[in-house]
């Protein structure tokens, strides 16, 4: 098991971080990739965003969707919960695939939100490619691939976010927490300032893409999920 | 984890989990069924207007005035009910979960072409009970189509086995559409401004009209009564989206 874990560990190395943010008007996703989508409606008031091999990260996606819509359509909307659908679905299904010896574990590190009426009733799912998960009310969760840094990006992103509560400013946030992350900033002595940090996410990203996924606390529909750019945030 | 027999298709997914309901002959006298009508849309100058009024019916009994027959499928498509509510509102579910299903797997929206077919397959599917003479459906389905430029709001009909034809200025069904259609083929032929060149207010207060004449011919037909909080169901379909013409904007409208 060590070894397997070592190896997906090993795979995922290189991946490029993702987030998510509650916010008091929602909920804020956003990741940057080189051309395939790191971040995906899932239903209604639930979105999902993931690092790994695309195909893996599809694999789970269409599961949560085909959950959340036999959930919807058997039952109603209302009931379909992130907590039901990691703790019996996804969470067993992936502690299995990683359990068994003959076959490829899943290379996914992925995190989950769901909508509530007001920021503390928002969950924040942080699901690992064991299967293995944490759950947080609102705040902001990130995922990456190594847990060192991880723990260390988010400790300083709660930290930065701390009072912030439009979407552009938390979008500009997260992308110097990305930024920081991938250039492995984090276990450095010190965080290079914000005017580094400003500066290494735009030139970072120039030919890439910024996938950022908006969940609105209100709305006249029931489908609550937008994509949302850059230059909508005003950060171009 | 599993996929689906056909990606993205709703309706494979629950067989695959054996969750379509069957569809199995009842037994002795079929029960007095509630009925639902009427219900129309026609084009206007800012997309389509859709409408109907909001009476069930069983036999000579009234069972309520406060039904919704108009449906906003997703955010670019209307469907109208008209017959028997419990298998119509099965069908909008159905296709509502299955629009969005969709999108959400396939990452793209259905395309208009393919959502009239979706109504088509599940009127086909409905079939047996059609013939036993209950659970009779004939809808009318808006939707704007992406594929031309600049894209348009487009109205189908269907006959009870599933035949669609989409409708070049109005169409409407249930007992009182006989009523509108005469109305409505006057208005565009003979009197002016025709429904298409009407404006939101002009529109509005022609469907209202429409609804409270079919109301006069047909009992099946609830009527529209500011004084008793009487109203009917308007939604418009744009290119931009679906809007929903509130009781209070109908009261203002009429009293205009």
């Amino acid at each position: 098991m060590a070894n397997r874990r070592e190896y997906v560990r090993d795979q995922l190395k290189g991946g490029s971080p993702v987030f998510a943010v509650s916010l008091p008007d929602g909920i804020l996703l956003l990741g940057v990739g080189g051309g395939q989508s790191k971040v995906f409606e899932l239903f209604d008031r639930h979105a999902l965003a993931g690092l790994g091999h695309p195909a893996d990260i599809e694999k789970v996606r269409q599961a949560a969707i085909d959950a959340a819509h036999l959930e919807a359509f058997t039952r109603a909307a209302e009931d379909v919960s992130l907590r039901r659908l990691i703790s019996f679905g996804l969470s067993p299904q992936l502690k299995t695939q990683f359990d068994q010896i003959f076959s490829a574990p899943f290379l996914v590190e992925l995190l989950l939100a769901e909508l509530g009426a007001g920021p503390a009733q928002d969950s924040l799912f942080r699901l690992h490619f064991d299967g293995a998960f944490q759950v947080q009310a609102g705040g902001a969760v990130m995922a990456a691939s190594q847990p060192e840094a991880e723990s260390a990006g988010q400790t300083w992103l709660n930290e930065a976010l701390r009072g912030k509560t439009g979407r552009t400013e938390a979008a500009d946030l997260l992308l110097q927490a990305w930024w920081c992350q991938v250039q492995n900033k984090w276990l450095a002595e010190s965080v290079p300032d914000e005017a580094q940090r400003q500066a290494g996410w735009r030139a970072a990203v120039t030919g890439k893409t910024v996938e950022i996924g908006w969940l609105a606390r209100h709305g006249p529909r029931p489908a609550r999920y937008q994509t949302l750019s850059l230059s909508e945030l005003g950060l171009t | 984890m599993s996929g689906t027999k056909i990606a993205g298709d709703f309706l494979s997914l629950l067989a695959e989990q054996k969750l379509l309901s069957s569809d199995s002959a009842p037994a002795g006298g079929a029960p007095v069924q509630t009925q639902a009508t009427t219900v129309f849309a026609f084009h206007f100058a800012e997309g389509v207007l859709m409408a109907g009024d909001r009476r069930a019916t069983a036999g000579n009994v009234i069972v309520t005035d406060r039904v919704e027959k108009i449906i906003e499928v997703d955010s670019t498509s209307l469907l109208a009910i008209a017959g028997v509510p419990a298998t119509a509102f099965e069908m909008a579910r159905v296709l509502q979960t299955s629009f969005e299903y969709y999108r959400r797997s396939q990452l793209q929206p259905l395309s208009l072409p393919a959502r009239v077919r979706a109504l088509a397959r599940l009127l086909r599917d409905n079939l047996s009970m059609k013939l036993q003479g209950i659970g009779v459906v004939v809808p009318l389905f808006a939707g704007v189509d992406h594929s031309v430029s600049p894209a348009q709001a487009r109205i189908y009909f269907y006959d009870p086995l599933g035949a669609q034809f989409q409708a070049a200025g109005y169409a409407a069904s249930g007992s009182g559409s006989g009523t509108i259609r005469s109305i409505l083929s006057f208005q565009e032929r003979h009197a002016s401004p025709k429904p298409s060149e009407m404006d939101l207010r002009q529109a509005v207060r022609f469907a209202l009209s429409l609804l409270i004449t079919a109301s006069e011919f047909d009992s099946a037909t609830g009527g529209v009564n500011p004084d008793t909080e009487t109203f009917a169901t308007i939604k418009l379909l744009k290119v931009s989206g679906v809007e929903t013409i509130t009781d209070q904007q109908q009261k203002e409208f009429l009293h205009d």
